[in-house]
């Protein structure tokens, strides 16, 4: 009996470290290059649109107190992240990253330090966004 | 030394308490919140795995085989027919289960470098490195599993070491000093060990991920202001909100 018991946990253990598999985001329409697109659009896409108002809207519904956030953007850059390793390692990803630092009050009013989160953009969509400003999965192009 | 049930308790309550706090603090969501609980509980099991016959080894190797038999899984299958993947996979976990764990029974001795603060933060760089790696997670969650993978190793070490003085008796037991160490030099083997241990941990270190986001989110002074806003109710009020 106990080792069933000790068996169950542990599967129990197994499966919350699966369980901190990241959702997937909505997969962005992919534009099929023509034979006039420069490689480097065929490659990432164009530059978003509209991308602060995407993002802000995009960050209404994901952080709290997001109706009294402050944002301070970066340009668009182009980059590419690859899945994680238990995945493969594949590039799944190549468009557009804007580096945006998020401040927002705390729950007891007092304007936190700003928080840096990466945008991930594919054809004017946003695809993920990732705390931080650096990920060892995702390189920013020059 | 405490027993098994008594280390399972403790490291359960101190990593409940430190994942309610990471949570109150808004660093962690609920669902990370649960999975830090998970793995400190864990890691307030794993020091004992060097005990042949402890309950820690066998629920250690048998969730560590389980793990590497999933990345096997998830590596493979795109790839593997299934009947391919429900071989591979009952070899990884053999291998691992059955296999390593007679290997680890022989070199591994108990109240080793197994008890020690370098290994404790060893099984945390490695969390942040798996998770930031393996599964992309950001740099933030990685190293709060991490912490919390530490936290509940380091929490077994100061349990052991606290059962090492005999109260009813007033007197120090022999085991005192064996568990929360940095270092170990009785022997040339203890040494070359010792010399390992530390080069592995600084090893991982150079490839772990980035500590920006949690030196800012709970090893600052942004952080402590954010802890001191949550501690007593704001407005004075308990419980009536």
């Amino acid at each position: 009996m106990n080792s069933i018991f000790k068996y169950m946990g542990a599967v129990g253990i197994s499966a919350l470290f699966v369980g901190c598999v990241p959702a997937q985001g909505p997969s962005p329409s992919i534009k099929t290059p023509t034979l006039g697109t420069p490689i480097g659009i065929a490659e990432y896409g164009y530059p978003p649109q509209s991308y602060q108002n995407k993002i802000k809207n995009y960050f209404s519904n994901k952080i709290k107190r997001a109706d009294r956030a402050n944002y301070v953007f970066s340009k668009p850059q182009k980059a590419y992240k690859r899945k994680g390793l238990a995945y493969g390692g594949d590039v799944d990803w190549k468009g557009w990253l804007v580096d945006v630092d998020v401040s927002i009050p705390s729950r007891t009013g007092r304007m936190q330090k700003s928080k840096p989160y990466m945008v991930l953009f594919k054809d004017s969509v946003i695809v993920e966004e990732i705390l931080g400003r650096t990920h060892k999965l995702i390189t920013k192009v020059k | 030394m405490a027993n098994f049930n008594t280390h399972f308790m403790v490291g359960a309550t101190a990593s409940a308490v430190l994942s309610g706090t990471l949570l109150s603090m808004e660093v962690i969501y609920p669902p990370q919140a649960v999975m830090a609980f998970a793995l400190g509980t864990f890691g307030s099991l794993m020091p004992d795995i060097d005990s042949d016959h402890s309950k820690s080894i066998g629920i250690g190797f048998t969730v560590v085989s389980l793990l590497v038999t999933i990345l096997s899984v998830f590596i493979k299958s795109s790839t593997y027919s299934l009947i391919e993947m429900w071989l591979m996979a009952g070899v990884v976990f053999s291998s691992i289960r059955f296999g390593l764990i007679g290997a680890f029974r022989k070199v591994s001795k108990h109240r080793g470098m197994f008890h020690s603060i370098p290994v404790a933060l060893i099984w945390g760089v490695v969390t942040a490195i798996v998770m930031h790696m393996f599964f992309g997670l950001n740099s933030l969650i990685s190293w709060v599993y991490a912490l919390m993978m530490s936290w509940g190793y380091i929490v077994h070490l100061i349990l052991d070491e606290i059962y090492s003085v005999d109260l009813e008796n007033r007197r120090i037991k022999k085991s005192s000093g064996t568990a929360l160490k940095f270092f170990k030099l009785k022997t040339s083997v203890d040494k070359i060990q010792n010399v390992i241990i530390y080069a592995v941990l600084f090893g991982l270190i150079i490839i772990s991920p980035d500590t920006t986001m949690i030196e800012e989110s709970v090893f600052s002074l942004e952080a402590w202001r954010t802890f001191t806003d949550i501690l007593l109710p704001y407005d004075g009020i308990w419980f009536f909100h």
